[in-house]
């Protein structure tokens, strides 16, 4: 099919550095070639299996992997990260700030753990778009793209599963609990490109992953002969004709039979084969189970893995609602501290972190004002960014806001610079270029530039 | 708890900007010029406020613009007054920072947006050295006709040049080809250059949006698909007036039609479509036997139309519409009242004017219900506009509409329709409290239709509930949005596609593929009082809607046009279903009693493992174009290794059929999943698989849950 080769190759070779910066009206829209009727099928996910199970070699990156930790809601930038301490009462964090392992960097009395893992992480404080709703606000840090009506982008999950391929039986992109981030927009979910490059989602009861074995009462046998009854009996019916969405189907069919035939990959989604003390390590909270999960996925051949953690959406009594865990639906800092640490300190034991580019962000930060009801809103022209491992050097603050956690004072990043960094850790060039299921030729970014001061 | 204000933010930055600017009204030369009419579309032109750029709702560098010019006079008074007047300079106009800038004289991140020696440059210059007059203060663009409203370009090299006239307020014209924006719908299709230049590229059919001076006109592309033949037709005369519509675009755009389709195809898609379900086995037998019988599909479709199953379904189907979501003694009095009127087909109009003017107990009212959509007048309103106006209103939130005619005004005079309803005491309640404010100048506005499209009501009491002018309004008969939204969704439920997509974004801006077939059912649906059933059973009487799916060389590429039936994915209830009724085995919902089907289920709330993994439609935002959570590999994981769908195979029909002989228990699960007997290849394959008695009823499962899981059935084809 014609479709492979278009939205195989890219049009171009890469673009250096210098040149990815973008005019501000966005988009160039480029001549491109109508490739023929075959093109309005894209990509079909079954296609990419096959063709990238060969063009997975080369990568000279060091980052194998990711694991995305998302605050959604929108953290708090003055009361995690970007502490003020000398602004007025009205602004500062009730909370104390802390010394960290990077001499004269101080964080939240809550995150002391943190503080203790400092020296692996780089910390932007400069983070800044325009976007403050949840979902736009979600789409643009995911995807890297303003969100527009007329196209739907991919987001980073899906284009490391698209470029990484299923080259093992573990899926490339994984999402616990579900990659329904941003309220229920589909921010983390494939965009343009085939539904089949969305994330696999464990489910909100990571102790039951359910399906990964035969029903009971049916033998391996017996499984190898449904499977081969399906198989001969979708080639017998020529009623449902294949096209892009039979395609999906057909493809998840495929991934799904992958994972139920590997041991390994079934192994890393129980959790119960961890030992009680690297379990206590990690925390009993659910964003402590996720990122223990989400080592284990990363162990096991997946490549990106998006860890959801709800309820930072802190409207009100922000200073009840993120320390203490005997408040309603809260408790986020200190079960916070531990996942994160705990996962940067296991990474570096098992010699993991400097393949796994370790993210944590949520989509904007909050209102440096304190409200009526004594929460943040939100605020996305300031928040703060972690990253540690896959190549970034730690121990080091990237950008500052002003006295009041208002706005950047220096070295701002946006959205696309995050996405572009995060995409070329990974050994992804962002000026890559594939096409809609229309045939248009689209980069993997419009926009953004590498944060050199990272490496 | 997430904050439901959504795009609040980005209103709160354009209101705090406010203030009186001061207009210079006389030109220096006398000339008639207007900075809204003739300056400022320069710079929309250049990009200069473009939402990516000085467009944006904080600006860009310093410096804001309203987005894309819809604010004339907040422009001028940035441009010409703002930071001391430093970006302009009247003594040396080329010195002005607007120009340097523009120009890329000046560091800009922008570029060069200007060339200096660019006519546009010129009558920027020449307007700064007359000191920048304003112009007439009510001089603006009334409205703007692009030319030719139709493009037809035969050869995929072809190129057509569109003519942009913009009427004036003051009754003269204007040539602003150059100075219009435009944009492609789908630039796999057509591209158009800056200068209104449209270059066909592939075939299809599509529309250019044009913009000017805070106006919107489209022209649409048809690009076609073959050399056009004289004989096209397919092999089955019209049958109604749908297909002659159809056929005819068919024709004109050289795309071959499929057949009509067969019996089995055919029952299995109207039974699926009118009732939720499959066909039963004997149903099938029935209906292939029937073969001297003319009028079998019309009869069919009737009797379908006539039954319990169609009421259910479509209740589904409204309920889903309306984001029916909640739980409780109120939720059933709603969706009673909502069944009720699918049960009795009242006119729609009926039904939405009482959901509109709806108050009182929400157990007793329960229509009253739809009031606990949103709390925000402003929230409530996009609702609405989204549901029964087919209109994405919320962009005029915070800035005129940039792809349709709503301003700001519209939008909050809309929304104050909505501002005296109070929710206290189990009930819904007019209010003599609640207003919905201008976000700039703060004044509270009286309530106002949509747009222009509508007159303000006459009487502003205190008394009487605003709401029914606004339902009177919605749904009489000249209102130009309120049926085609239903009847462009109805055909969607039916045919897989809009006549407009997306079915709730009817702009002027994104025209139909078929403008006349909708006007013609939207007139139909109109003098048949808005009868729900009418349209639908029109439409399952179209040869377009009986067409086979199955495409023939030359339309597989058509996806607009209807040449071949598009496949439909089973929904996820009607899924559920389907599974339970081929293996005999029900589906079990807590506090329902048995028997009930997925599709009756009033709330998406109900607790369902297996719905929940499936994707079903929460109701909470529209399901019509985001796809749902679930799906992917977790479904056919769960459809591979699933306990539910494991139980059912061996509780269900595997065990009745055992006594059966092989090729009569092919025949009967084909029947029942599939609604067509095996071809012969299928029936020998799977005889013999069966032939080994003592493994039979293993066997049995084994096959039906292939059938469960394969492609075939998995779609409405």
């Amino acid at each position: 099919m014609n479709s492979h080769q278009s939205s195989e190759t890219s049009a171009e070779g890469p673009a250096p550095l210098a040149q990815g910066r973008q005019r501000c009206d966005g988009i160039s829209r480029r001549d491109f070639v109508y490739l023929g009727m075959l093109s309005a099928f894209g990509l079909s996910l079954s296609d990419a299996i096959r063709l990238q199970a060969q063009s997975n070699s080369g990568r000279t990156a060091k980052a194998k992997a990711c694991i995305l930790i998302w605050l959604d809601g929108g953290p708090s930038h003055l009361d995690t990260f970007d502490p003020k301490p000398e602004a007025p009462s009205e602004i500062r964090s009730q909370f104390q700030s802390i010394p960290t392992r990077i001499p004269g960097v101080h964080i939240c009395e809550h995150l002391p753990r943190t503080a203790a893992v400092m020296h692996e992480v780089a910390l932007i404080r400069s983070l800044t778009h325009e976007l403050g709703n949840h979902d736009t606000g979600t789409r643009f840090l995911l995807t890297g793209h303003r969100p527009t009506p007329s196209l739907e982008y991919p987001s980073m999950g899906s284009i490391v599963a698209h470029e990484y391929g299923f080259t093992t039986p573990m899926p490339p992109y994984i999402a616990i609990p579900s990659d329904s981030a941003g309220g229920d927009s589909n921010a983390a979910r494939s965009g343009y490109l085939p539904g089949g490059f969305s994330a696999f989602n464990v489910g909100p009861d990571f102790s039951r992953l359910g399906g990964l074995t035969l029903p009971e009462g049916v033998s391996i046998a017996r499984g190898e002969r449904r499977r081969d009854i399906l198989r001969k009996m979708d080639q017998f019916s020529r009623q449902v004709e294949e096209g892009p969405a039979t395609g999906d189907r057909d493809a998840y069919y495929e991934q799904a039979y992958r994972l139920m035939g590997s041991s390994k990959a079934k192994d890393a989604f129980d959790l119960a084969a961890e030992t009680r003390e690297n379990r206590d390590r990690y925390g009993p909270s659910r964003v402590g189970s996720g990122c223990l999960m989400a080592r284990r996925l990363i162990e096991a051949g997946a490549r990106f893995v998006t860890v959801v953690d709800t309820g930072w959406d802190t409207h009100q009594q922000i200073f009840k609602e993120l320390p203490d865990s005997r408040f309603p639906g809260s408790g986020k800092l200190p079960s916070l501290d531990r996942a994160y640490s705990a996962l940067i300190a296991d990474l570096r034991d098992r010699g993991l972190l400097d393949s796994t580019l370790v993210v944590l962000m949520g989509e904007f930060g909050r209102t440096p004002k304190i409200n009526a009801i004594g929460g943040r809103d939100h605020w996305p022209r300031a928040g703060c960014v972690c990253l540690a491992g896959g190549g970034v050097s730690g121990g080091r603050v990237i950008g500052a806001t002003n006295s009041f956690g208002e706005v950047p004072s220096e070295r701002p990043v946006s959205p696309p610079d995050l996405m572009f960094t995060i995409l070329q850790l990974l050994g992804i060039d962002p000026s890559r270029e594939l096409r809609t299921p229309t045939g248009r030729p689209m980069k993997l970014l419009q926009e953004g530039s590498f944060i050199q001061e990272l490496v | 708890m997430k904050c439901s204000s959504k795009l609040l933010w980005s209103c709160l930055v354009v209101t705090l900007i406010s203030g009186t600017p001061r207009l210079r009204s006389q030109s220096a030369s006398g000339s008639s010029e207007s900075f809204r009419t003739s300056i400022l579309p320069l710079l929309t032109k250049a990009g200069c406020n473009s939402g990516a750029c000085h467009g944006a709702a904080t600006g860009q560098a310093g410096f804001k613009l309203s987005l894309l010019g819809y604010d004339p006079v907040e422009d001028y008074e940035r441009i010409t007054r703002e930071l001391g007047a430093r970006r302009v300079d009247f003594e040396h106009p080329e010195t002005s920072l607007l120009l340097m800038k523009a120009s890329g004289s000046l560091d800009h991140e922008g570029g060069s947006r200007l060339k200096r020696q660019s006519p546009e440059f010129q009558r920027l210059k020449n307007w700064l050295t007359r000191g920048a007059p304003f112009g007439p203060a009510n001089l603006e663009v009334s409205s703007i006709q692009v030319g030719p409203s139709n493009l037809f370009l035969p050869a995929l090299t072809n190129h057509a040049q569109l003519n942009v006239t913009a009427q004036l307020s003051d009754g003269s014209k204007q040539d602003v080809t150059s100075l219009a924006l435009y944009t492609a719908n789908d630039d796999a299709v057509a591209e158009v250059s800056k200068g209104g230049q449209v270059r066909a590229v592939g075939p299809g059919l599509t529309s250019i949006m044009v913009r000017y001076g805070g106006q919107v006109d489209a022209a649409r592309v048809a690009i076609p698909f073959q050399p056009t033949k004289a004989s096209n037709r397919s092999d089955f005369p019209a049958r109604n007036v749908i297909d002659e519509h159809v056929q005819a675009e068919l024709e004109r755009l050289g795309v071959p039609p499929s057949p009509l389709s067969g019996d089995a195809e055919f029952l299995r898609r109207v039974t699926l479509d009118l009732t939720g379900r499959l066909p039963t086995a004997s149903r099938v037998r029935e209906f292939l036997a029937e073969t001297n019988h003319p009028t079998k599909r019309e009869l069919l479709i009737d009797q379908l139309i006539g039954t319990e199953d169609f009421v259910n379904y479509w209740t589904m189907h409204l309920a889903d519409l309306l984001l029916l979501n909640g739980t409780g003694d109120n939720t059933a009095a709603y969706f009673n009242w909502l069944r009720g009127h699918v049960a009795t087909n009242t006119p729609f109009d009926q039904v939405v004017r009482e959901l509109i003017t709806a108050q009182g107990n929400l157990t007793q009212v329960g229509p009253a219900n739809f009031w606990l959509l949103a709390a925000d007048p402003r929230d409530l309103s996009e609702h609405v506009g989204r549901i029964f106006l087919g209109s994405q209103i919320a962009c005029a939130r915070c800035h005129t509409h940039p792809a349709d005619r709503w301003t700001q005004e519209d939008y909050h005079r809309f929304a104050a329709y909505f501002a005296r309803i109070g929710r206290e005491a189990g009930g819904i309640h007019l209010t003599q409290r609640g207003v919905v404010e201008h976000p700039k100048t703060g004044k509270p506005l009286s309530p106002k239709p949509l747009g222009s499209l509508g007159t303000t009501p006459d009487n502003a009491s205190q008394e009487q509930d605003p709401r029914i002018h606004l339902a009177a309004w919605m749904t009489s008969a000249d209102n130009p949005l309120f049926a085609r939204t239903i009847v462009n969704r109805l055909w969607k439920w039916m045919l897989g596609r809009g006549l407009v997509e997306p079915v709730d974004d009817l702009r002027p801006t994104n025209p139909p593929t078929h403008p006349v077939l909708l006007e013609v059912l939207v007139a139909d649906f109109k003098r048949h009082g808005f009868n729900l059933r009418h349209t639908v059973r029109t439409i399952a009487f179209s040869g377009t809607y009986q067409r086979t799916s199955h495409t023939t060389s030359g339309n597989a590429a058509d996806t607009q046009l209807y040449s071949h039936a598009h496949l439909k994915p089973l929904v996820v209830p009607v899924f559920a279903d389907a599974v339970a009724q081929v293996t005999g085995v029900d589906n079990v919902y807590q506090s329902y009693p048995p028997g009930t089907r997925a599709v009756q289920l009033m709330s998406p709330a109900t607790p369902s493992t297996e719905l929940d993994v499936l994707g079903r439609c929460l109701r909470k935002r529209s399901c019509e174009t985001v796809r749902t959570a679930g799906g992917g590999v977790t479904l056919a994981l769960h459809l591979i290794n699933g306990a539910n769908l494991q139980s059912k195979l061996q509780t269900g029909v595997a065990l009745e059929l055992r006594e059966l002989s092989p090729p009569r228990i092919v025949e009967e699960l084909y029947l029942r999943a599939l609604g067509r007997p095996p071809e012969p290849h299928e029936l020998s394959e799977w005889a013999s698989l069966l032939q080994p008695a003592n493994d039979r009823t293993e066997l049995i499962q084994d096959l039906l849950w292939a059938l469960l899981n394969s492609r075939e059935f998995a779609w409405n084809h």
